[in-house]
């Protein structure tokens, strides 16, 4: 993002609002903007009295167009898998049915199967579509358990510093030690490998950046004065912690979370096209992929389809969390 | 009747890996109900740490109080428990920071932080303090309360945002104010509103103020006592009067003696104290004062004055002997201050 993209939402010095809110929308109509969002943008400025630090960060992601595109593909991704159930099977038939009559297995793309069918006879685009579930369920949850532990030891970390702050950072660094892909085959071979603990083992693995990032944010934040300030208010370590530091050190979690997904996603993939992730025949992109490697040049759908959607998806989860960042960038400004 | 304010003795260290800085160093004085205490010295004579010890604010575990009493209302603050300090913090003590620019959260209204002291200590609810709120911060003169305390910090200017951290100071209708430089960062048009707004809240509430600054002439007109600080002691302390026109010692007579002048000016150069406030930790024998004053003699650099009273509660820190001292006439004699 450039600057001039910024400098409108600085912070205002003097001055009723309604006069900064006429110089905002002045300025920010001649931005570029996506097509059809000068209206939208125009009523919500006029729509909102007091202007939040959220709410600003949401005009400026919308008008970076690659986010914007990253959070249409991810919500279209979310309302295809979320609906399937409706659609897919009498479309497309189950993604679980065998079809073994002479001629079922390896179809190419055609109007009933636009995806082909696999070795087994099943529709590519049935599964690739069933895939995303497990694919979105499994980077979701294993982010969320990575969120739980990182947020919370890389917390007491940032705030408590000398013992703490070692015991944390240095478990972090045994982690990091390890290679990533090695120590999930690792952990799954200990848990066993199946749908969920493929989540566990990546939401395990993943708290150490996470605390990281945290902790460093909430180093940075704590040494503000309004930290001194609500101390000196009477306000005690954790209300100092959740209501005063917290808030102002999510932002680079946000970004990083994000992005995270998207990984985790790919460690799934990864996983189970090495046989250690989801089992068959619940269908996923990883376990697709494996199973097409061998006819790749016979048919070659079964690897382009999952494929391609491993690589939107996870771009797209890239592309938002990328637009996130500069959007929440303005209080690293001021 | 214990007074409201008494510091006896108090010495604050800080660990440095250079070895130990005694940032202050047996700092004593009274504050009585309403009245305002300036303390002022150069950077890093030990102003701001006095402030955050009585607060005890000072960052542990490089800051350590390592001795003296902070008698609040005849209790000592450095014997309490962690919760009764926070009851103290914000009720009855309060503080306002030298940079508004930053004490204010920027995720939170402006209103709803002047209300969280009350949410604190008062137990309202937080719609209350919010109500509260605005009524605080149209007191302390900003326009439109109701909607202004809807905004966020950066909706707020240099001058509304130090007026806001006022109004959350005064919240709790505090006995005592600590204001650490809260005009510093201001321009001078603007410092001249919220020093007049500090003694206006001061005579509404009734609240003691201890206003910390390095400017003299800030502090001439509103103080009662003046104490001033060199190199973490005390080395004068009386009346506002009695520094400003009849002052001690020889720093405080530089002091004045840099203040840029309208009224007798020939348009001569300032003149500031010559040399570099001392290092903390390889203090100067003697009385610290003595490699930058002009009056040193042997005894200066081989022993430590005391702090004496020279004449009605008085006190400096100096070998200079009275009637020397009439002899050397000091630049103070008032009137060219502010």
């Amino acid at each position: 993002m450039t600057t001039d993209h910024r400098d409108p939402r600085r912070p205002r010095a003097n001055g009723p609002t309604d006069v900064a809110g006429h110089e905002v929308r002045a300025e920010g109509t001649t931005l570029p903007t996506l097509p059809g969002d000068t209206h939208a943008h125009v009523q919500a400025e006029t729509a909102t009295g007091s202007r939040t630090l959220w709410g600003d960060a949401w005009r400026r992601l919308r008008k970076n167009k690659l986010a914007i595109v990253g959070l249409v593909w991810i919500v279209a991704v979310l309302i295809m898998t979320i609906s399937a159930d409706l659609w897919v099977p009498p479309l497309f038939g189950d993604p679980l049915a065998v079809n073994t009559t002479p001629g079922a297995s390896l179809q190419a793309p055609s109007l009933t199967h636009p995806f082909g069918t696999d070795k087994l006879g099943r529709d590519v685009l049935s599964r690739v579509v069933y895939g995303a579930r497990v694919s979105l369920t499994v980077g979701v949850l294993a982010v969320s358990i990575s969120l739980a532990i990182g947020l919370l030891l890389g917390a007491l970390s940032g705030y408590y510093g000398r013992f703490v702050d070692s015991l944390v950072m240095r478990s972090a660094d045994v982690f990091f030690a390890f290679p990533y892909i090695l120590f999930a085959i690792a952990l799954i071979a200990v848990l066993g490998p199946s749908y969920r603990n493929v989540f566990i083992a990546i939401g395990i693995l993943g708290w150490p950046s996470i605390a990281r990032v945290f902790r460093s944010s909430i180093l940075s934040v704590k040494e503000n004065e309004y930290v001194d300030a609500a101390r000196a208010m009477g306000a005690s370590d954790f209300r100092i912690m959740f209501r005063h530091i917290m808030p102002n050190a999510i932002a680079p979690i946000i970004v990083y979370g994000t992005m995270s997904i998207g990984g985790a996603i790919i460690t799934e993939a990864a996983l189970s096209f090495l046989g250690m992730g989801v089992q068959p025949p619940t269908p996923s992109w990883g376990l697709m992929l494996s199973d097409a490697k061998s006819l790749m040049f016979r048919a070659p759908w079964l690897t382009i389809w999952p494929g391609f959607a491993i690589l939107t998806t996870v771009l797209a989860f890239v592309l938002m969390g990328d637009g996130m960042r500069d959007a929440l960038d303005v209080k690293m400004k001021d | 009747m214990p007074a409201l304010l008494e510091v006896k003795n108090l010495a604050t260290h800080f660990t440095t890996r250079d070895g130990i800085v005694k940032a202050v160093d047996g700092v004593s004085f009274t504050l009585e109900q309403g009245k305002i205490l300036a303390v002022v010295g150069e950077s890093g004579s030990g102003k701001s740490v006095t402030a955050l010890s009585i607060m005890r604010l000072v960052a542990e575990p490089q800051g350590r109080i390592v001795s003296g009493e902070v008698l609040f209302k005849g209790d000592d603050v450095l014997k309490m428990n962690d919760s009764q300090v926070r009851e103290l913090r914000g009720d009855r003590i309060a503080m306002i920071f030298q940079d508004p620019m930053t004490s204010l959260n920027p995720v939170f209204r402006v209103g709803r932080q002047i209300g969280e002291s009350l949410v604190l200590h008062k137990g309202m609810s937080r719609k209350e303090a919010f109500e509260r709120a605005a009524e605080l911060l149209d007191m302390v003169g900003i326009p439109h309360p109701r909607e202004r305390a809807r905004d966020y910090p950066h909706q707020f200017s240099g001058g509304m945002r130090q007026r806001a951290m006022i109004a959350m100071a005064l919240a709790c209708d505090p006995d005592i104010l600590i204001a650490d430089e809260p005009t510093t960062a201001l321009d001078v048009t603007i410092q001249a509103q919220i020093l007049e707004l500090m003694m206006e809240m001061q005579e509404r509430t009734g609240a003691a103020i201890i206003i910390i600054t390095h400017d003299l002439g800030v502090v001439a007109d509103m103080a009662d006592d003046v104490m001033v600080m060199y190199a973490g002691k005390q080395v004068e302390y009386g009346t506002s009067d009695q520094v400003f026109y009849r002052p001690l010692h020889p720093y405080t007579w530089g002091l004045l003696a840099s203040l840029p002048r309208h009224d007798v000016d020939e348009k001569g150069a300032l003149r500031p104290i010559a040399g570099q406030p001392p290092s903390l930790i390889n203090v100067p024998s003697g009385c610290a004062f003595h490699p930058r004053c002009p009056h040193a003699r042997g005894l200066c650099s081989a022993d430590a004055p005391e702090l004496i009273d020279a004449n009605s509660g008085h006190l400096a820190a100096c070998h200079i002997s009275p009637d020397e001292r009439l002899l050397l006439q000091p630049p103070g004699r008032g009137g060219g201050v502010r």
